[in-house]
């Protein structure tokens, strides 16, 4: 969360695009790994 | 000569009109997104439910769609915004709801799917947040897309420094900015001395941590 609002405040500073976009991209790697991380259980349909 | 006058007026006023919706569709965009979050807040401090970790990946995968958007928004702003640097924040508008937001969505709709099963906290007008999420996600999704088709219609264009919609920007832009850095604290309450939230939080961990339970 806090690479996030750093990113934001980046943004708004007018930081090199480049470097925004290499952060945001760990951001959502970060995300992805924290969804991997939380879903441990297979989901159960079986109706 | 009175023809292509005429012509370049209308061809200007059309210009006018896709640059200013689409700098405005941006703030809707960003603005919607803290309305959501502040809605959410409201669900925790008042109605007294926690977030789990999933409802935080939702609010994660919305800042992250929304900072394409504010990309853009600032880069209309200081007058460097081009097609390529507009479809870049669009991108990550797109890749931020899909990957970052969506798939938590589906993935937490899915796990509350059978019948019998109440969901994961209150619903708000019948539905549960996760599915409001989604349908956040999806509608995000679709503006990136219908924008993308329509350009080099729709590039922002921002009011003039000085002008009151330029002070309105600003202060959309800022209450997001604001929004997520209560994020930032809340999370810092939620997790404690931890590296992650607990599957279902019932408290505020920093708290509990400090009175050594």
């Amino acid at each position: 969360m806090i690479l996030l609002l750093v990113i934001l405040l980046l943004i708004w500073r007018g930081a090199n695009r480049h470097l925004i976009i290499a952060l945001w991209f760990v951001g959502l790697v970060a995300v992805v790994g924290l969804f991997r991380f939380h879903v441990t259980s297979a989901l159960d349909l079986s109706f | 000569m009175a023809e292509v006058v005429t012509q370049q007026a209308q061809t200007d006023t059309q210009s006018r009109f896709w640059g200013f919706a689409g700098f405005w569709g941006l703030h809707a965009w960003i603005f919607a997104y803290s309305f959501v979050m502040l809605s959410a807040f409201y669900i925790q401090f008042v109605e007294g439910e926690f977030p789990c970790p999933l409802c935080m990946l939702q609010r994660y995968g919305m800042i992250l769609s929304t900072a394409g958007a504010l990309l853009i928004v600032m880069q209309a702003r200081r007058g460097t915004l081009t097609t390529a640097k507009y479809s870049q924040g669009l991108g990550m508008g797109l890749l931020g709801a899909l990957i970052g937001g969506a798939e938590v969505s589906v993935r937490q709709i899915l796990l509350h799917i059978k019948p019998g099963d109440p969901g994961y906290g209150a619903p708000v007008l019948g539905i549960h947040l996760y599915t409001w999420a989604l349908i956040t996600f999806i509608i995000v999704i679709a503006y990136c897309g219908v924008q993308l088709v329509l350009a080099p219609r729709g590039i922002p264009q921002a009011p003039p420094e000085g002008s009151p919609l330029r002070t309105l920007s600003t202060v959309i832009i800022w209450i997001f900015i604001g929004v997520v850095a209560a994020n930032v604290v809340a999370i810092i309450f939620l997790e404690g001395f931890a590296w992650v939230l607990p599957d279902d939080p019932t408290g505020y961990n920093l708290i509990d941590q400090f009175r050594g339970k």
